[in-house]
């Protein structure tokens, strides 16, 4: 028996225990059915490769191998490379320019500000097909099809809006007078900008980097119109290796989880601004 | 607990050393500015406005009259819509914050948060182009003036609020600019402390002898600490003048009604045959009074300190039932009925600060209420009939139509021109 | 005066971005508008003006409409279902539950994950191979006595063959919507909900006049937000199987008959109508955003 100091603050009638018990049950019930996929991927990936058939895929490894890695990873490496030479640089310049352009629309606003920004957001949602054909004429035309940097100059452009709307959200909630004091002490918009705004948005910059960071590391579509063979960044190598039935699935598998790699560990390790980015995504949070 | 000592007795009162020097004092002067913001709200209208060389001048008035803008206005932070603006001799209507040498202390203070104390309060000086060495002398006399040389390597957050104040204090006087312009920086400190920099910073103006122009709602801080007052309402500038005059000569009935606390007390009345009567009491007015004349009706203001328990001195007398006594321990306020038409003028509602429905839902009423100041051991209690007096020289008559005062007229500048 | 000077360093610093913004996406779609309008057929540009007729000729191709019937079809059970689940999985959360971290990244990692590796592993759970070859979740669901549950998934010949690939981008999206719901439910005062309990309502009644209200911008918001997504979709249904009419969407179609088919016009056709089709939910969207944020 529970006597009354060691009863829960809060007051609960007997039902809501039974409420409490259920709930956990049914979450765990739904976490397992949600990581049937992660693990299938990792049991067939670990196993021995000559253990692997489509059929016994439901059945733990008989003996734990990490050869299938081994065997995929020259494959993907390429394109592993290209990925974060791509990556990288997309997201630190995509960041600072967004830094600017928040600072501006939310602090600065010139006249005209308001209709800017809706426009710029607009950016963040168009169907890409609709800029493909007119995007690959004029990259083509600056001799930047083929290459990484093509790919590096889109996904810095059609990273702006959502950059853009990380840092207003961010600039936004800082306070007025901070900017106008800045000011009165003799500051412009540049120095306020750098020595005012920028120190203090480095959660937006984080906020912003995973962002970009993941959307460009796992497009697909700019990688598949704008690179060639020496190119391709991992999605595109990932699908070449794993798309077709006759490769051997243990090795889709394993492509797929390290092409996964990177992205998860931003995830794990910077969870909580991913998440940030996530609700900016959706205008209102 | 150390802390706290060493804040109430912060530093100016130690001698400030003469490095931080004192230069001439320049004037300031405002020409018929308007402020209209983008969207039509007209913020500021049409107000002309000198300040003396040194002066500490307390704009004041409800929130939303404009106070700040003007304020914002005079940093540059806000672009005038129409009228001049001159600082010294120099016409700065067009110039930027950063252009004009004026230094802001913020009601939320807005310091930079990644920056250390001495960042803070070196900022100004660092986007002016001063060196390192000059930069570091200049912050750390400021800091030793001002009480903060132990926590100069501080971040803000690691600050109270009383020692953010006076970083932001430090950060403005640093500077040694040519105005002070100061946003309710008091406002953010808890009554006791705000009391204790009241009188630190009159006597940091007397010192340093900067041209300060200081912005409130509070009207005990504006008549405390302004040697002159201009009162806002509704954009409008309504009186400028010394607390004393402010005081006692109102010019209207939204100046009578702001400042003064408790407020002035008012009632509709008819002045006839040379006398003002309401709820049964004549007051006779003064002979020389434009009232003295014809027949009329007006508003009577009555300060609570106007009123007294009758001694049968020959005042005119009131009877009524006390009906709230507050006691505040050396005095006691009296609140009462008087058999008279309440006023509810825009104007009085105003000074409050109350929509028209707030005012009357808890306690619907139609008659006016006084309040009356009386000494701590008056005799009075709630439900028994007393007879208070009035004293006849000290009341206020207001048109009840415009609102002004129908005293002789008071020109809005005579503080500034009586200088 | 004045203005150029405070103004001006402002319009410079966003200038470039603004310029970009503006030829990537306004000038890029008048230009694809523009190329719909066209004869450009093969590899040399033809600007040739056609008219309307690359968009009579999409609306009598049964590739084209069957496309358009797949992706209602799609959007359909990816929003609903997303929307429920994603709901569920919320409400499970939302009353202070020990671990809840955990769950929230379990239920959110995919999003972490790109669609072509989402669709690597999906198309091995959801393959139809029989016999000896079974595998996936038909082979689970033998193995379990479920066996009445196998079905042929995205190779099914049904016109519902594309929800199954809506269960991937679900499953790849649901945390997402988990997330969204929480932070309305969080959003709503404790205050709200105490008043509500002292007034006398159970929690459930709390949550169901209090919360629920206060939840349907978070539902417009992820209806929208999960459709644009399925209207655009592409690397999922390419990667599950490219070559599948079954599953085949206009974004689809668009790139195949772009690029491998080099029929311009036709593509630039099918990208415009996909514009037009995200535009009249994501512009109501933008605005109703913006002048809801202007207002408060």
């Amino acid at each position: 028996m529970k006597t009354a100091a060691e009863a829960p603050t809060r007051i609960r009638s007997r039902w809501s225990a039974y409420v409490t018990t259920t709930r956990y049950i049914v979450l765990f019930a739904l976490v397992c059915l949600f990581l049937i996929p992660v693990y299938v991927l990792l049991v067939t990936a670990m196993k021995d490769p000559a253990q692997v058939s489509p059929s016994r895929m439901w059945q733990l490894p008989d003996s734990f191998s990490l050869d299938t890695f081994g065997a995929v990873w020259p494959v993907l490496e390429p394109g592993f490379r290209n990925s974060v030479l791509m990556a990288v640089p997309a997201s630190i310049i995509s960041s600072l320019l967004g830094a600017a352009n928040g600072f501006v629309l939310a602090k600065w606003r010139f006249p005209g500000a308001d209709i800017v920004f809706p426009l710029i957001l607009f950016g963040m949602f168009i169907p890409y097909q609709a800029i493909l054909i007119p995007m690959r004429e004029l990259l083509t035309d600056w001799n930047l099809v083929g290459g990484l940097s093509g790919l590096i100059l889109v996904h810095i452009i059609y990273g702006l809006p959502i950059t853009t709307l990380i840092f207003r959200s961010y600039f936004v909630t800082i306070s007025d007078e901070l900017i106008d004091s800045a000011q009165v002490d003799g500051a412009g918009m540049i120095r306020t900008l750098a020595f005012v705004a920028l120190p203090i948005a480095l959660p937006a910059f984080a906020v912003s980097m995973i962002w970009q960071f993941t959307s460009a590391w796992n497009d697909f579509l700019f990688g598949l119109v704008l690179t060639s063979t020496n190119s391709w960044p991992v999605t595109v190598a990932l699908n070449n290796i794993a798309g077709g039935q006759v490769v051997p699935f243990h090795e889709a598998m394993a492509s797929a989880l390290l092409a996964s790699i990177p992205t998860l560990l931003v995830y794990v390790l910077m969870g909580r601004f991913f998440m940030r980015g996530l609700m900016a995504g959706a205008l209102k949070g | 607990m150390s802390e706290k000592t060493s804040e109430n007795q912060a530093a100016p009162a130690t001698t400030l050393t003469a490095a931080i020097s004192t230069r001439e004092p320049v004037g300031i002067r405002l020409e018929n500015v308007s402020k209209r913001f983008r969207g039509g709200v007209e913020a500021i209208k049409d107000v002309t406005l000198a300040v003396a060389p040194g002066e500490f001048v307390v704009l004041v008035g409800p929130s939303g009259c404009g106070k700040s803008t003007l304020l914002r206005v005079l940093a540059g932070l806000e672009e005038v819509s129409s009228g001049r603006i001159h600082i010294g001799d120099k016409d700065v209507t067009t110039q930027l914050p950063q252009q004009r040498d004026v230094a802001m202390v913020f009601q939320s203070y807005a310091l930079y948060p990644r920056m250390s104390v001495r960042g803070n309060i070196g900022f100004g000086l660092r986007m002016r182009g001063i060196g390192k060495d000059e930069r570091r002398r200049r912050v750390e006399e400021v800091a030793q003036v001002l009480g903060l040389e132990h926590l100069l390597d501080r971040r803000p957050a690691a600050l109270s609020g009383g020692q953010r104040q006076r970083v932001a204090m430090g950060r403005a006087i640093v500077r040694e600019p040519q105005v002070f312009l100061m946003d309710e920086p008091l406002s953010n400190l808890d009554a006791k402390l705000r009391v204790s920099m009241r009188a630190q910073l009159t006597l940091l103006h007397k010192r340093l002898g900067v041209t300060t122009v200081y912005v409130t709602h509070d009207q005990t801080e504006a008549m405390t600490l302004g040697q002159r007052v201009a009162v806002l309402r509704d954009g409008v500038l309504q009186q400028v003048d010394t607390p004393q005059q402010l005081f006692h000569h109102p010019v209207n009935l939204f100046v009578a009604a702001f400042i003064g606390s408790p407020s002035m007390n008012f009632v509709h009345a008819t002045v006839s045959n040379g006398a003002a009567s309401f709820a049964g009491v004549r007051i006779p007015v003064r002979p020389d009074s434009p009232l003295a004349r014809g027949d009329r009706k007006v508003i009577v203001g009555v300060r609570p300190t106007s009123l007294s328990l009758a001694s049968g001195n020959g005042q005119p007398e009131l009877a009524v039932t006390p009906a709230i006594v507050e006691d505040l321990g050396d005095e006691r306020f009296v609140i009462f009925d008087v058999d008279a038409p309440r006023v509810d003028t825009e104007a009085t509602r105003a000074a409050v600060e109350a929509q028209a429905a707030d005012d009357a839902l808890l306690v619907p009423l139609d008659r006016a209420t006084f309040t009356a100041r009386l000494p701590a051991g008056t005799p009075v209690t709630v439900g028994e009939p007393i007879t208070v007096a009035l004293d006849p020289d000290r009341l206020h008559f207001f048109d009840p139509a415009t609102g002004a005062s129908l005293e002789e007229a008071t020109s809005l500048t005579r503080g500034a021109s009586s200088r | 005066m004045h203005r150029i000077r405070k103004w001006g360093p402002a319009a410079l610093l966003v200038a470039p971005s603004l310029l970009a913004i503006g030829v990537f996406v306004y000038g890029f779609l008048g230009w694809n508008l523009r190329v719909s309008l066209s004869d450009w057929r093969g590899l040399r540009a033809n600007y040739d003006y056609a008219g309307l007729d690359n968009y009579r000729r999409l609306a009598e191709d049964s590739r084209f409409t069957d496309g358009v019937q797949n992706v209602v079809v799609f959007t359909l059970v990816f929003v609903a279902g997303t929307l429920v689940a994603g709901f569920l999985l919320a409400l499970l959360l939302e009353r202070g539950i020990r671990g809840e971290a955990f769950f929230r990244t379990v239920f959110l990692f995919p999003m972490a994950i790109s669609f072509i590796a989402t669709a690597i592993i999906w198309r091995w759970l959801l393959s139809n191979a029989t016999g000896a070859q079974e595998t996936g979740l038909n082979k689970l669901f033998d193995s379990v006595g479920l066996g009445f549950l196998a079905n042929d998934w995205f190779k099914s010949d049904s016109n519902w063959a594309v929800a199954s690939v809506a269960i991937a981008a679900g499953w790849a999206l649901v945390g997402y919507i988990m997330a969204l719901f929480l932070a309305g439910m969080r959003g709503v005062s404790d205050d709200l909900r105490e008043a509500a309990r002292v007034d006398g309502a159970s929690e459930a009644k709390a949550f169901w006049f209090v919360v629920r209200p206060m939840l349907l911008p978070v539902v417009m918001s992820a209806i929208v937000i999960l459709a644009h997504i399925s209207l655009k979709t592409f690397d999922l249904i390419y990667a599950m199987d490219a070559k599948s009419r079954k599953i085949e969407t206009p974004a689809l179609y668009m790139w195949f008959t772009t690029f491998e088919g080099l029929n311009f016009s036709i593509g630039a056709a099918i990208a415009t109508l996909l514009v037009v089709g995200i535009a009249l939910v994501i512009v109501p969207y933008i605005w109703y955003s913006v002048r809801s944020e202007r207002r408060s």
